[in-house]
């Protein structure tokens, strides 16, 4: 299916699907979610290549009936394969008598917001592009030291979903982005010390000039380490990169609306109290331009739209899609999602609507990265990559406990030399509080956030 | 639907490819959640899925090009056959690294290669699985204290896998994994949440849900109880002790930091810490581990997996042999490139991704102590219980958190210990495992899962006894 066409072929079937399934149960109410993407990526691993080229395309259809729902999903958007989902889903539906009395109906129609810009040159990148874009990135990581073990990828994505619902809601939306990212591992005897760089943007086809470079040099300059012996707290310096792992650990899920309603986010009752520093300001823009996540619509077809979370340190509100949004009494901030965000599936429509953000973005400093590290006059640490088990925190204390391998001491103003891994512990909310300076160094990251290097004191370190 | 993929192998053939391989995946999922809370009971997920789809894989020149489509009509089965095609031609071109294999014989699969259930779960309405969660979580409500929520779960993904390639394989046989879950989370008085969880998971029939103890009752019980007895626990020191680490985390030791340095795509490249090290004493005399796709599935539980993605029959690899490495886990290519044996590890997640060197069931093998001797050889530390996973990096190292334990003093348990971090490198901790239980205890979820290259979450099997290891770090408060 070529790009200019797939709303129009996708909105169709969408209402015929809908037809269809009101013949099955004319007194149920039904949203239909048709997906369709072509997915292109190329990696290299140490010159072994695997090319993958493919069509992603399924359905999914929510029925409701008497506060009863049921979701079911299948794969392909012929109408046999829809019609597969309409028949399982009244099924389901028919074989319960248990009620979700918070269920109150599906997304009201509203007009849509933007789509995202892109650069029509993604969807004209071939095989052969992506072939030579790896390529190019290998060489330019070997170049920098022979001696580094290179593993690139280079993918370009591109298409559309469409959802109508019985309230009359019928809407579609496409993007494309293409991204690259370069691991190294620089090896020295026993010793390994690994490092990656990435670029994901819909903005221009992809230039990979001075990424595997930079990839390169990071892993390197991680060899030799020393051991920080010392067991205190001390402020870290955590780069975009990093910071993003903070945000999307602790931010993103305890403004996650689901998380406030069901009473486990530790911010659920503290709307309007200061909760960070004054310098942190972070909003969640599903409607920026350039986001990965813009779309025009969400995934259960309400306007994406651009959220507060913080404001100079005062929390201002959190992420909804229309059944939470409604529980809260707040409505709909356009935030469903059918597993979006970093790590989510290659088969999106196989996943009933949840929440999660679009595009978080952490509002710039002033400092410069090296002004940041000159403000620390005593001993602290520089984490250069995301610490190993961040993700695993509880969403509920923001107690934390991760392990830093790639990580720089600091001392009087200056970057040091690499150390061994050192462990850091505390809660992120303190650490927010604890803020010492937000750098003006902002990165786009396939993490979804878009952020500079944060400052934070206060965190315990062992290593 | 094998003469729609030998007609896309032959296709291959014709466009010039070395080697086809063609797979049709059939799958149904069902995913069954009623979460309990204090002021809210709700059915919140009520879930069907179909997932249907060709995977073809071209080879040319010893470089695979892969593609997919979820179409089952000719011309969009032969455009995919096209695209792989294209993409392993133009991939050729820039691999300095061919994996390229030999032909083997034909592979013809029997219809034995499907387990027998009592009770398939396709034969039992939603309402029979609606009832075990209702069982599960009524008793864990009954059991528990302070409760804040409780999660009941069930899960079930079974279906036909169809594959065939140039040689002409012609297999056919049926997946299948069943997951009961419970969890409960309780707040104490101070405002902390702690929780624990309990399972009953891998390729089984339902009627294993009527042994007495894997009821949804005793699955209930369990996780009530000791989310009741979390309530008092303390936190555990810092520091490091002498451990044992239950079954549960065994498993997830043994797959998450061990099993996957020992792919053999990652040793193939050079990037795990394994690579060249055939032969070479890592652990103890008492570090044994195994991954297998036909475990004794009746005994010890675990995933059946009879052959991979790539048509290759499962075996049982001794990966680690009393410490000594041996074998890596293989696709073709890495096979011949590493001149060792396919092993049947070649899978993917589904059919929109290329099969990759994965697990099936990775293991530690049993020892020969008692609890009480494996207690007793602890001497004091810690029995750490559980995970809900953790991290690992390339070069072996790990944290993962044990959901809860018990501090442990000259051999007898003194108190409860709360949900602990444990890190470490593998390859240092295999060096220190002193002793194993004798029970072997295999799971396979539906629940999570295992991730690699984008592929998350895989079904795999994991397990283990109970290991006794020394100078395991806890913590990392100051």
């Amino acid at each position: 299916m070529e790009y200019e066409k797939i709303k129009d072929a996708l909105l169709a079937e969408v209402d015929s699907g809908l037809k269809f399934a009101n013949t099955l149960d004319q007194r149920a109410d039904f949203e239909l979610f048709l997906y369709y993407r072509s997915e292109s990526n190329v990696e290299i691993k140490q010159g072994v290549v695997e090319a993958t080229d493919g069509i992603v395309a399924g359905n999914a259809i929510r029925a409701a009936k008497d506060q009863r729902v049921s979701f079911s999903a299948s794969s392909g958007i012929a109408p046999n394969q829809i019609r597969r989902s309409v028949h399982n889903a009244v099924a389901s539906l028919k074989a319960t008598s248990e009620k979700d009395t918070r269920f109150k109906g599906f997304c009201e129609p509203k007009p849509p917001g933007k789509e995202g810009k892109f650069a029509h040159e993604i969807l004209d990148l071939t095989t052969d592009d992506l072939v030579k874009l790896s390529l190019q990135l290998i060489g330019d990581m070997t170049n920098v030291n022979g001696r580094v073990l290179a593993a690139v990828e280079c993918q370009r994505s591109w298409g559309g979903f469409a959802i109508g619902n019985s309230l009359g809601l019928q809407q579609a939306s496409t993007s494309a982005h293409n991204a690259c990212s370069a691991y190294a591992m620089a090896i020295d005897g026993e010793e390994r010390r690994t490092a990656s760089e990435e670029l994901v943007t819909r903005e221009k086809a992809l230039d990979v000039t001075g990424i595997g470079q930079k990839a390169a040099a990071k892993a390197l300059s991680m060899l030799g380490t020393q051991k920080l012996n010392q067991t205190t707290k001390l402020p870290t310096l955590w780069v975009p990169w990093a910071a993003a792992s903070y945000v999307l650990t602790s931010l993103q899920q305890s403004a996650q609306g689901q998380a406030v309603v069901e009473g486990v986010s530790p911010l659920r009752n503290r709307l309007g109290e200061e909760i960070a520093h004054s310098s942190f300001t972070l909003i969640d823009d599903g409607q920026d331009p350039l986001g990965i996540s813009t779309e025009a619509i969400d995934a259960e077809g309400h306007p994406q739209g651009k959220a507060a979370i913080i404001q100079q340190g005062i929390l201002k509100g959190f992420l909804f899609d229309s059944y939470y949004g409604r529980i809260a009494g707040k409505g709909s901030t356009g935030n469903c999602t059918r597993s979006g965000g970093p790590f989510g599936s290659r088969l999106p429509y196989e996943h009933a609507p949840s929440i999660f953000s679009k595009n978080l973005e952490v509002t710039a400093g002033t400092k410069s990265q090296e002004d940041l590290i000159a403000s620390i006059d005593r001993r602290g640490l520089l984490i250069t990559d995301i610490p190993i088990g961040i993700f695993h925190s509880t969403v509920a204390t923001g107690e934390f406990s991760a392990v830093a391998n790639s990580v720089f001491l600091i001392e009087n103003g200056e970057k040091k030399y690499p150390l061994d891994p050192v462990s850091i512990a505390g809660n992120f909310y303190t650490g927010l509080k604890q803020l010492q300076g937000i750098g003006n160094d902002v990165e786009i990251t396939s993490l979804f956030v878009t952020t500079p290097s944060l400052l934070i004191d206060g965190f315990s370190v062992t290593g | 639907m094998l003469d729609k993929l030998q007609a896309a192998v032959s296709l291959g053939e014709r466009l010039g490819a070395d080697f086809v391989e063609a797979r049709f995946d059939d799958l149904t999922l069902r995913t069954l959640r009623r979460i309990k809370t204090r002021n809210d009971d709700t059915w919140k997920d009520i879930i069907s899925k179909s997932r249907t789809g060709i995977g073809i894989t071209c080879y040319f020149d010893g470089t695979p090009g892969y593609s997919f489509t979820a179409s089952e009509k000719n011309t969009d089965i032969e455009e995919t056959v096209n695209r792989a095609f294209r993409m392993a031609k133009a991939a050729s071109t820039a691999a300095s690294l061919k994996l390229s294999f030999d032909r083997r014989p034909r592979v013809k699969s029997r219809p034995t290669d499907t387990l027998a259930m009592k009770i398939h779960p396709q034969n039992k309405s939603q309402e029979f699985k609606m009832d075990l969660i209702n069982r599960m979580v009524e008793t864990a409500a009954y059991h528990g204290k302070e409760i804040e929520n409780i999660t009941g779960a069930y899960g079930e993904m079974y279906g036909q896998k169809i594959f065939t390639n140039s040689e002409e394989s012609d297999i056919n046989w049926e997946f299948l994994v069943v997951d009961l879950h419970c969890r409960v989370t309780s707040k104490t008085s101070t405002g902390d949440l702690v929780f624990a969880s309990k399972r009953k998971a891998g390729s089984l029939g339902l009627e294993t849900y009527k042994q007495k103890e894997n009821t949804p009752e005793a699955i209930g019980k369990i996780a009530g109880e000791f989310a009741a007895e979390q309530l008092d626990a303390k936190a555990c020191p810092a520091g490091k002790f002498p451990t044992l680490i239950d079954n549960d985390l065994t498993g997830v030791l043994a797959h998450e930091s061990f099993g996957h340095l020992s792919e053999a795509d990652y040793v193939t490249i050079g990037v795990s810490p394994l690579a060249g090290k055939i032969g070479k004493r890592l652990g103890t005399k008492h570090a044994t581990i195994v991954d297998g796709g036909i475990p004794d599935v009746e005994k010890t539980g675990g995933l059946w997996l009879p052959f991979d993605d790539q048509g290759t029959p499962a075996s049982m690899t001794t990966i680690l042999d009393k410490g000594v490495l041996k074998h890596f886990l293989h696709n073709r290519g890495t096979a011949q490139k590493l001149v060792q044996k396919p092993t049947g590890n070649c899978r993917a997640i589904h059919f929109g991704f290329m099969p990759i060197p994965r697990m099936t069931n990775t293991f530690f093998t049993p020892g020969d102590l008692t609890e009480e001797e494996a207690l007793e050889k602890l001497g004091t530390g810690v029995y750490a219980i559980q995970t809900a996973g953790g991290q690992v990096q390339g070069d072996g190292s790990f944290l993962f958190k044990a959901n809860r334990g018990y501090w442990v003093e000259n051999g007898h348990i003194q108190y409860p210990i709360r949900e602990v971090a444990l890190s470490g490198n593998i390859l240092q901790l295999l060096q220190r495992v002193e002793g194993a239980t004798r029970e072997l205890e295999l799971w396979g979820t539906y629940f999570g899962g295992c991730g690699k290259g984008g592929q998350h979450p895989l079904p795999t099997g994991l397990g283990g006894p109970k290991l006794l290891i020394r100078d395991v770090t806890f913590g990392g408060q100051a």
